[in-house]
């Protein structure tokens, strides 16, 4: 079974394929359609971006956008590099603490037992419910009161417990067979040994597919940057690349903020391409019926 | 005979049973698993959000410049905030409409993943690929990505002449249904990206899938047809529900939503056009709507039980019964028998 999940492509082409292929095709197009179009619109020119109607592809490419872009910057106080090592630290940080404590939580809240789970679940649910906008006053308040404003600790601490992660993981947790967890106690494992050596390598997938929405949200997060940090050299790229875009605004902003879009993009396609090989491994090579 | 697996002590059949040592270790090795994240929880989410429902009975006003504000308690009066949340014609209106478009997008959405999985699980040429191509949009809808997209006009179907189907659609209907529709339509190109995360759980709950039903059924003369409604779809059951909630959330949290940029704009607002108390009262509003959508939907999929664990219920409440009986009768010819030792108690 293991080895049959590996090669999830069939060797030979057969005629019953065609009539699925002829239905996933276009939908496939469709589904890459905004990736070229994020990049195409990168390298435009100006006449080609106002064009109307707007084409697709880009005809003449240049590079004039980047190169607006990276005079935009120059002319700022604070060198680039120190946005993005911002960003580069609090992405980093909060995924993994994240990802962490989700996973933590996840198999305590699916397999062991013990008094209030039912209620915490319970809160979860309404947090997941809760518009986050609206907790930015006493998120806030919280954070001054901690000191942690101007910190790297306020880009990360409002974002390390994540509703919606810890949900997604959660039910693949439920899934893991409860056979297995005994066995593995049977065999003399404790249960950190159980939730390190077991419940990890099997929810796999599902801790991939949490980091690529856990970074989505923290990379594309300027909300800690415009609330909780006063000093300009403490924000995250996203921040600045938004300003950018808000400062050089009219004609020559729409190149820019293409570029910058691009810029922002890429990460998330380097990121997704890295864990797209674990996300697809679906938990059916993994032990599991 | 009833044991509740919490800990304190249960009755058994008169027997006081107290709680044993596994399961306190088993407790504390809960909680230290989840203490982390509790803590994180409690502070940044669990605490401001009862914060914001203070907020939302209260009256706020910024202390000016030294920063800080002042909470007063509406008392008796409040619900004012509430009410000037519904007086709130956008408010109200942008509510509608969001329900209206949640109901109908997020049905679209969840089939159209399901039907898409079922072929990505189908043995084809190139389905790791097609499969990374679509799971890609998840990297697209949220963030500024899509706002880009959305404002270049890329996300409504240029391609298709949807003003055809539009005009059709509100020639037959209430403007109340055919807005909404019209919308889907509009947006169906954003619709389907928003399927990335539900196909994946799909498909992955695909491959659990026993495959020995499938030949069972087949031997029994079954046809494709009838294996997807009697097979595939009930062990899909869990699965279409948690799509469901997390097709709602996903849509409703995302920052292009025209109601979570109203409550931004009402809490950033000034005294006399809003502040944070009417903004908390609206995401209060909002967040109640939500969890109704959801109970909805829960009570949709999980509406009818198992056939079989509905009998497996009354067996078991019938044997209660019977139970009761004889504990009854025991103690009747207990107190019968002590009678006829002692006649003189009498």
């Amino acid at each position: 079974m293991a080895l049959k999940g590996r090669h999830i492509n069939p060797k030979r082409f057969d005629r019953g394929q065609i009539k699925i292929l002829l239905i996933l095709l276009p939908l496939t197009l469709f589904m890459a359609l905004p990736i070229v179009f994020i990049i195409n619109h990168a390298f435009k020119p100006m006449e080609e971006l106002f064009a109307f109607p707007p084409t697709f592809f880009v005809r003449n490419p240049t590079l004039d956008n980047f190169t607006k872009l990276m005079k935009f910057s120059r002319s700022a106080g604070i060198p680039l590099s120190r946005y993005v090592f911002n960003s580069l630290a609090v992405t980093v940080l909060t995924v993994g603490l994240s990802l962490l404590l989700t996973t933590c939580a996840a198999f305590a809240f699916s397999k062991i037992k013990f008094r209030g789970r039912a209620l915490m679940l319970q809160i979860n649910q309404i947090a997941i419910m809760f518009v986050a906008t609206a907790v930015l006053i006493p998120r806030y308040m919280v954070i001054s009161r901690m000191g942690l404003i101007d910190t790297i600790f306020a880009h990360v601490l409002p974002l390390v417990a994540m509703p919606v992660a810890l949900f997604l993981v959660k039910q693949f947790v439920d899934q893991v067979p409860d056979s297995l967890i005994e066995a593995a106690h049977l065999d003399g494992a404790n249960d950190f040994q159980v939730y390190w050596q077991i419940i990890l390598p099997i929810i796999k997938p599902a801790i991939a597919t949490a980091m690529v929405l856990v970074f989505q949200q923290v990379w594309t997060n300027m909300e800690t940057s415009s609330y909780f940090i006063n000093d300009e050299s403490m924000k995250t790229m996203t921040f600045y690349m938004n300003t950018l875009v808000n400062a050089s605004n009219g004609v020559a902003g729409q190149g820019v903020s293409a570029a910058a879009s691009l810029i922002m993009f890429v990460p998330n396609l380097v990121l997704f391409i890295i864990c797209q090989s674990s996300v697809m491994n679906t938990m059916a090579t993994s032990g599991i019926k | 005979m009833s044991v509740t697996m919490h800990n304190r002590p249960v009755k058994v059949n008169k027997i006081r049973v107290k709680r044993g040592k596994l399961e306190a270790r088993e407790a504390r090795t809960g909680l230290i698993f989840m203490i982390p994240w509790l803590i994180g929880a409690a502070i940044f989410l669990v605490y401001p959000i009862f914060e914001s429902l203070r907020y939302s009975v209260s009256d706020v006003k910024a202390n000016g410049l030294e920063g800080g504000m002042s909470v007063t308690f509406l008392g008796s009066a409040w619900n004012a905030n509430y009410a000037g949340a519904f007086e709130r014609n956008d408010f109200v209106q942008g509510l509608i409409s969001y329900v209206m478009e949640t109901v109908i997008s997020v049905p679209v959405i969840v089939v159209f993943a399901l039907i898409i999985a079922m072929m990505l699980n189908q043995k084809i040429r190139g389905r790791s690929l097609f499969r990374l191509i679509f799971f890609l949009p998840v990297i697209i809808v949220s963030g500024p990505v899509l706002s880009l997209l959305t404002g270049d006009g890329a996300s409504s179907l240029t391609v298709m002449d949807t003003q055809t189907v539009t005009t059709a659609i509100s020639s037959f209907l209430p403007p109340a249904i055919a807005d909404p529709i019209a919308n889907l339509f509009a947006s169906m190109v954003t619709i389907l990206w928003y399927a990335g995360v539900p196909i994946l759980i799909f498909i992955s709950a695909l491959q659990k899938v026993d495959k020995a039903q499938y030949e069972a059924a087949y031997v029994d003369g079954a046809s494709p047809w009838e294996m997807f409604w009697k097979i595939t779809l009930p062990a899909l059951k869990p699965m279409i529900l948690l799509n469901c909630i997390y097709t709602i959330v996903f849509v409703s949290s995302n920052d292009s939503n025209a109601l979570i940029l109203l409550i931004r704009e009402t809490m950033i607002g000034s005294a006399d056009t809003g502040g944070p108390d009417l903004a908390a009262a609206m995401a209060w509003v909002y967040a109640v709507v939500m969890l109704a959508l959801c109970g909805i939907f829960t009570a949709v999929f999980l509406g009818r039980k198992d056939p079989y664990e509905r009998e497996a219920k009354k067996t078991d409440r019938r044997m209660k019964r019977e139970r009761r009986t004889e504990l009854r009768i025991q103690r009747r010819q207990g107190r019968r028998a002590k009678r006829a030792h002692h006649p003189a108690a009498r």
